[in-house]
């Protein structure tokens, strides 16, 4: 039964995936990430790494997808779609055979779970990966410049040029 | 108090280069200002950190058990080389305000020297192997940056590229170094790597001291690395002084130290850190004869200190190491300082053009006297005391030859220095070179480094009590100053010392000052080919261009392409798993 | 059968890497090469945190997975910020046309 659960989970965000690829318009990509998001969150929970579910369904579906539309309204939903520079045979080749050995030698190491010494996410964040967390506040930080140069109006070399 | 001091000591000097840099180039003096501001109040906090030398660290901030705490422990020895980092340093910048007058983008240029100082505080400080490492390489990258300053210069271009490249060899070594004791100790302590080195695998212990020396060896340039430091020499003057006396070359020096007590049980080690001392400061000495190049002569002579050094390490003389280095820090800051203010006036690096420079401009040519005298180890400067030093030392501990052959590198010492002096300042007038006298600020700061060569050596007792009962675990003698003066003075070898150094005075006296522009002759080709590891150096230089050349044509600047690179390469890795397994 | 739910979740995370590297081979538009880099990393997510369950260390696994997270946010956010740039400035999102331009 819980089989079941994680297939449909699953392959629904690999349809997701695909179709987001795949998709036209930039815009309806947007709305199948934020799919494979809360499939990928429900799966999590399931796992039993609830919190890592909440950030993931808070960020990834809520955050980015906003983020996304933003930056949408601000170029415009062009649906350029050019033909791709590398061949779409060779691509999936390739991704395909590598896809496949990784699956069939990764199974086997997929059998039984340990129970070992069972830290929670905050005593393992805090306690044991500190350094983490000081890298998180610095990428913060730079995320805020981004946000900063996503935000402003002027193109910042334009400028210079306009002075010479 | 002690934590805030130590933090002080490392996070000002990076504020003030931050604050440089958003000064921006338009406003100059703005720009001088800080820098002068910013390194003063460092040197001012670094000796105040004098007060608080510990054992223990002042600063730890745990980083979870995976990466062990970040430390910085303010020990005499970190003390010591805080200091002259950061008071050098600051005199360096204090003289730049004259040297680099109208330079354009002095933004860059106090950025890095600033960010540098604040790297080698960090780097002596800091009690976590892994980030001495990273402080390491923050000071081969503003060595790199200050090298290749005028970088419409191609030899400055190469001069930088050659630096970073052989000190990277040395980065490696203490990288290899650092995560093979990490394996074995599981634990990125210095302090712990102290304290239970005669517990680890014989064979693990000797690949960290080994890898350390060979670290060291690249830092300093010591044999067979020498070659990146007298090509260094395009950089703007003052960050020559830095890089010779403040930071970078002090950097090998004090691993060596550090971890001696550590690694002198390994079979060989001590040997081999004798032996490239030994060398590094005999060819130095005898490639500083010939050369024509005023800082080159000088970078040779820096080589030769620092070979003095090595030597006195292997030797068991740790403490006279750093005393040492506290001299040569001194005098070489001043000689430098002095070369750039003949330099910036004469707009030549060339001795053979100079000559009689010293009558327009004598104060230069006084101060570059002391220092001249301290470096050929004429009494009662502070290099005599500290190059006798290591000499008794030498005789008491190392072979009676290399003994020997130390006593000729300090006859060769005298003979070289002399030569500068007089091709220089004396002698005739060979080029009519117009010289202006140094500015303010260049005045003040040889005046105050010409002073530190008349006293640094009083704080022999002082140093010497402090570097003692904050490193427990080096076991060092302890001697106050009247002691040692006495040992000095009354040892038979130190006049014996002092007659090798009066008969190199008085051979240049009679043979060399009419020879001293005529080319070495058979010495020639030894001197420039650096006796023959001038290929190997840039062998590595070669080897290490051709690799990423061939690389860069990877780099095809196409997402997809270099996706499908990473993708095969995956595959690649997979098939292989897939077959081996 | 051996499908037990573990072994799922590894096809999962196969088959989003899969189809997020095929992706990213095709993608010429600068704005989805940030999504589908979303796509990968959600993979990754999933993967960290099979390792944290499978090893017994799952709170382990749940903290390197938060900081992808952020790590992956803050990229989606500046990848978003070049993209904005790049349009304005160049005119195109077209990424081979974007290298080839100098400027």
């Amino acid at each position: 039964m819980e089989s079941i659960q994680y297939a449909v989970f699953l392959l629904g965000a690999v349809f997701c995936a695909y179709r987001a690829i795949v998709a036209k318009r930039i815009l309806s990509a947007t709305i199948y990430l934020a799919c494979i998001s809360a499939l990928v969150s429900g799966t999590l929970y399931l796992l039993g790494a609830a919190q890592v579910a909440v950030m993931e369904l808070s960020v990834g579906a809520g955050l980015v997808t906003i983020l996304l539309v933003y930056a949408l309204s601000v170029v415009g939903d062009d649906a350029m779609d050019p033909a791709s520079v590398i061949p779409k045979p060779l691509a999936f080749g390739v991704v395909g055979l590598a896809a496949v050995l990784l699956g069939w030698m990764a199974f086997p190491a997929v059998r039984t779970t340990a129970a070992v010494g069972e830290f929670d996410l905050a005593s393992s964040l805090w306690q044991d990966r500190v350094l983490d967390v000081w890298i998180q506040i610095v990428l913060i930080f730079s995320g805020v410049m981004g946000v900063l140069g996503l935000l402003s109006e002027k193109v910042p070399g334009a400028k210079e040029e306009v002075e010479q | 108090m002690a934590g805030i001091i130590v933090a002080l000591v490392i996070v000002l000097p990076w504020a003030g280069a931050l604050a440089v840099w958003l000064a921006r180039n338009k406003h100059a003096r703005l720009q001088h200002a800080l820098a002068v501001l910013f390194s003063v109040l460092t040197a001012i906090v670094s000796l105040v950190l004098f007060l608080f030398a510990d054992t223990e660290p002042a600063i730890r901030i745990p980083l979870g058990k995976a990466f062990g705490d970040l430390t910085f422990v303010p020990d005499g020895l970190a003390v010591l080389l805080t200091a002259i980092a950061a008071v050098i340093g600051s005199l360096a910048v204090i003289f730049s305000v004259d040297y680099m007058h109208g330079d354009a983008q002095l933004g860059r240029y106090y950025f890095l020297v600033l960010f540098f100082i604040g790297a080698m505080t960090g780097l002596v400080l800091s009690g976590n192997l892994l980030f001495t490492f990273f402080f390491w390489e923050i000071t081969a990258l503003c060595s790199y940056g200050l090298i290749s300053f005028y970088n419409d210069d191609p030899k400055a271009v190469a001069g930088g590229i050659k630096a970073l490249i052989i000190t990277q060899v040395g980065g490696v070594g203490l990288l290899a170094g650092t995560l093979i004791a990490f394996a074995n100790l599981g634990s990125f302590q210095i302090a712990d790597l102290l304290a239970k080195a005669s517990a680890l695998p014989a064979m693990a212990l000797a690949w960290i001291a080994f890898s350390f020396l060979v670290a060291a060896a690249a830092k300093s340039a010591q044999f067979p690395f020498h070659t990146w430091l007298p090509d260094a020499m395009e950089a703007p003057t003052p960050v020559s002084a830095l890089i010779h006396a403040a930071t970078m070359v002090n950097a090998g020096i004090y691993l060596l130290a550090r971890f001696y007590p550590a690694f002198e049980a390994v079979p060989g080690w001590r040997m081999s850190v004798l032996l490239v001392g030994l060398v590094s400061a005999l060819i130095a000495a005898v490639s500083a004869l010939i050369a024509t190049d005023l800082k080159r002569a000088l970078a040779y002579s820096t080589v030769s200190q620092l070979g003095y050094m090595v030597y006195a390490i292997g030797a068991e003389g740790v403490f006279a190491s750093q005393f040492h280095l506290l001299s040569h820090a001194v005098f070489k800051a001043l000689l430098f300082l002095a070369a750039g203010a003949v330099i910036h006036s004469v707009g030549t690096r060339d001795m053979r053009r100079m000559g009689a420079l010293g009558r327009q401009m004598p104060f230069v040519r006084n101060v570059f006297i002391v220092g001249a005298l301290a470096l050929a180890g004429i009494p009662i400067l502070n290099g005599f005391w500290s190059k006798e030093l290591i000499l008794e030392i030498g005789l008491e501990h190392s072979p009676l030859w290399a003994y020997a052959l130390m006593l000729t590198g300090a006859g060769l010492t005298a003979f070289y220095t002399l030569r500068m002096v007089w091709l220089v300042f004396f002698g005739e007038e060979r080029e009519p070179l117009h010289a202006h006298a140094a500015g303010l600020a260049m005045k003040v700061s040889l005046g105050i480094l010409a002073a530190g060569t008349f006293i640094t050596w009083l704080f022999f007792g002082g140093l010497n009590g402090l570097l003692a009962s904050t490193l427990p675990i080096h076991e060092l003698e302890r001697e106050t100053l009247l002691e040692v003066l006495t040992a000095i003075l009354s040892a038979p070898a130190t006049w014996f010392a002092l007659l090798i150094v009066a008969l190199g005075c008085g051979l240049f006296w009679l043979l060399g000052r009419k020879s001293a522009l005529a080319q070495g002759g058979w010495l020639d080709p030894f001197v420039e080919t650096s006796f023959g590891f001038e290929s190997l150096n840039r062998w590595i230089v070669q080897v290490t261009y051709q690799v990423a050349e061939r690389f860069s044509v990877t780099q095809t600047g196409e997402l997809n392409w270099n996706i499908l690179g990473i993708v095969s390469a995956l595959l690649v890795v997979l098939v292989v798993l897939w077959l081996g397994a | 059968m051996i499908f037990t739910p573990l072994n799922i979740i590894l096809f999962g995370v196969v088959g989003l890497l899969g189809v997020g590297l095929y992706g990213l081979l095709i993608t010429r538009n600068l704005i989805k090469v940030v999504m589908v880099l979303q796509i990968l990393i959600k993979a990754v997510i999933l993967a960290l945190v099979l390792a944290g369950k499978l090893s017994g260390h799952l709170g382990l696994g749940q903290s390197t997975a938060a900081t992808v997270i952020v790590a992956d946010t803050i990229v989606a956010v500046v990848g978003l910020a070049l993209a904005v740039q790049v349009r304005r400035r160049f005119g195109t999102l077209d990424v081979p046309r974007i290298s080839t331009l100098r400027g």
